[in-house]
């Protein structure tokens, strides 16, 4: 219990749910109105648009953890929803195999990546940095600035045994967080990405195959975004290639705001799917307060500052005791 | 907890800043004030802004109307339709709307109309949706009243280079309007369409090398305003041998017109996006819907002979008057 209470995970969820209440305090709505905040349906939008974020942040917490970065995530999903859209109405495949062509195409950019670090040598930094560009290049090339509409070929208000096709991304970033939640804490891989993060050094002359750990940080990495850029295809019912543009920085800020840390070594998969859910709140919250508008960014940069600092501030009390 | 207080500090400083926009904490009006919400395709390119201020005018005018502004900081679909949905999770009482992507926004919008949440489009419509009206320019016609001007200016014999940016609608239509008033003139060639992807330094940069590769081009004609929302994109375009015909007229656009740079700008009615806007969902949340779904802004030409006349009306309704 007491490993519970120290859990980084646990300050994480308590900083969402101080947030939510703040919020459900602030918009409290004048008389004669329904609380606009707290409702099934806008806890499902938040969670709906925080999946495109969540699923990434997963691959790149792991990437982080293992003492990496990886830019490319926001360029994979485009590409992804490119290659869903052209299998599934332009080549006329079926739905799971177009979802299929797009993971692969996921799993193979993060194998790129992880052979321009590990075989060549590159730093991550530009190695994902180059990758990126080449991604979205080709998605464009794909689409020729046009778009590939699945909408129009996919049911109209879409349930699957009962449930509306708006959950599936929550479902799946739930679902794969806690299958990576396990697999990072309980299994020899996860552990080996941890020392690889901590110290490479070490790690490789502990036997950690350091290689081949860091390649499956990568390929993960390129993996799970195509599996957001696949639930953003066919949630929202279109492949374009300027979708998700920036997204990198996000997924990247989620994991870090969900206790990852940039040198390795440490860090939550379950904690980069709430920081990605601490920004969904806010995203969502921001738009109900007038005027809001402008202070989107300085907002998001100043909660992951703040957190940021807390979490060393409280790391550097936790060494000394 | 130390992170969660911060967090709250955070959001607190966010809260007040947004106080300092005209937000009001605690205080319950009389009666039931009518949210609308204004929602610009990006907060980056400088004539929504103006949409905003008549929006706000109008909503003072008629009074117990508050107009939430907000929208994704750039050209990101995916963002506006998540902001979109959130203003419908919220229930406002209205919603106008300048659409990024028609297909991709026309279900959302539909949706909207089911949940009884009127919604008007501006600048750039959804034709296929179910939206109440539209109010804007009729984007043909002015595409075919920049072709005629070329034209004009070129004593019907050139080349001519367009800029836009793909995926928009209204864009589209205008570069089908100039291209098809163009046709008529058969001493005249089209030379090649950039597309600038709603970026202004992308834009200046298609003009520097565009004038590099066509250094006899006749005319550049802008589908929108990029090039004129900045005194230096114009600086490689010699005025001797190339025109200028762009949309928008917001400042510095006048003064690149004054100084020879451009010689026809096409205005918009900046100001009647956000007031006649919120006049449609006034009327309309009051049983009064428009005889006509289509409201033609018109547009204003300016030229050299009439831009002061021009620059004194503009102080005026920038003003709020």
């Amino acid at each position: 219990m007491k490993r519970f209470w120290h859990a980084r995970e646990f300050s994480t969820v308590a900083i969402l749910v101080a947030e939510v209440l703040f919020f459900t305090w602030y918009l409290w709505p004048e008389a004669g109105r329904d609380h606009s905040f707290v409702t099934k349906e806008n806890f499902l939008l938040i969670f709906k648009y925080s999946s495109i974020y969540g699923i990434a942040a997963i691959g790149a917490a792991i990437v982080i953890i293992s003492g990496g970065v990886d830019l490319s995530p926001g360029a994979v999903i485009a590409l992804t929803t490119v290659v869903t859209g052209y299998c599934f109405v332009q080549l006329g495949w079926p739905l799971w195999a177009s979802a299929s062509a797009g993971i692969a195409v996921g799993a193979l950019a993060g194998l790129v990546s992880a052979w321009l670090i590990v075989r060549v040598g590159l730093p991550a930094f530009i190695a994902t940095l180059g990758v990126m560009g080449i991604w979205r290049g080709t998605a464009f090339i794909v689409t020729q600035a046009r778009f590939f509409d699945l909408s129009a070929q996919l049911p109209a208000n879409w349930h699957v045994v009962g449930v509306s096709i708006d959950w599936l991304g929550p479902i799946v970033m739930i679902g794969l967080a806690g299958v990576f939640q396990i697999l990072t804490t309980q299994y020899q891989w996860g552990r080996g990405v941890f020392a690889v993060g901590g110290n490479e050094t070490a790690a490789l002359f502990s036997g950690i195959p350091v290689n081949r750990i860091k390649t499956s940080a990568y390929v993960l990495s390129g993996l799970l975004a195509a599996v957001s850029g696949v639930v953003l295809a066919i949630v929202q019912g279109q492949g374009k290639a300027d979708l998700a543009t920036g997204y990198e920085l996000d997924i990247i800020a989620s994991a870090v705001v969900g206790g990852a840390s940039l040198a390795g070594g440490r860090g939550s998969v379950a904690g980069a799917v709430l920081g990605a859910l601490i920004f969904g709140v806010l995203r969502n919250a921001l738009v109900q307060i007038p005027g809001a508008t402008f202070y989107d960014r300085l907002i998001v940069g100043v909660v992951v500052i703040v957190i940021v600092v807390m979490d060393q501030l409280l790391l550097r009390r936790q060494a000394k005791l | 907890m130390k992170r969660a207080v911060a967090l709250l500090m955070a959001v607190g400083i966010s809260a007040w800043a947004c106080e300092g926009v005209g937000v009001e904490v605690g205080k319950e009006p009389a009666k039931r004030t009518l949210r609308f919400a204004l929602i610009p395709k990006a907060l980056d390119i400088p004539v929504f802004g103006y949409a905003n201020v008549g929006a706000q005018r109008k909503a003072r005018q008629i009074g117990g109307v508050e107009v939430i502004y907000h929208g994704p900081e750039r050209a990101d679909e995916l963002k506006q339709k998540e902001i979109l949905e959130s203003f419908i999770a919220q229930k406002v009482d209205g919603i106008a709307i300048s659409v990024l992507n028609a297909d991709f926004l026309t279900s959302t919008i539909d949706r909207a109309i089911a949940a009884g949440i009127p919604v008007v489009t501006w600048d750039s419509d959804a034709p296929k949706s179910k939206r109440i009206a539209f109010y804007g320019v009729d984007d043909y016609k002015s595409g075919q009243i920049m072709g005629e001007e070329a034209a004009r200016l070129l004593n019907g014999k050139g080349t001519i280079a367009f800029l836009t940016s793909a995926g928009a609608n209204n864009l589209q239509r205008r570069l089908d309007g100039a291209k098809d008033a163009l046709a008529k003139f058969p001493g005249i060639k089209i030379v090649d369409t950039f597309d600038i992807q709603e970026d202004s330094v992308k834009c200046a940069q298609f003009i520097a090398t565009g004038t590099n590769r066509y250094p006899n081009l006749g005319a550049w004609i802008s589908v929108g305003g990029w090039p004129v929302f900045t005194a230096n994109a114009l600086t490689p375009v010699d005025p001797k041998k190339t025109k200028f015909i762009s949309f928008d007229t917001n400042p510095p656009a006048p003064d690149l017109l004054k100084a020879g740079k451009v010689q026809v700008l096409l205005g918009q009615k900046y100001f009647g996006w956000g007031s006649e806007s919120v006049r449609l969902l006034h009327e309309i949340v009051n049983g009064k819907r428009p005889a006509n779904p289509i409201i033609d802004s018109g547009v204003d030409v300016v030229t050299a002979d009439n831009v002061e006349a021009y620059l004194k009306m503009w102080k005026t309704m920038e003003g709020g008057g």
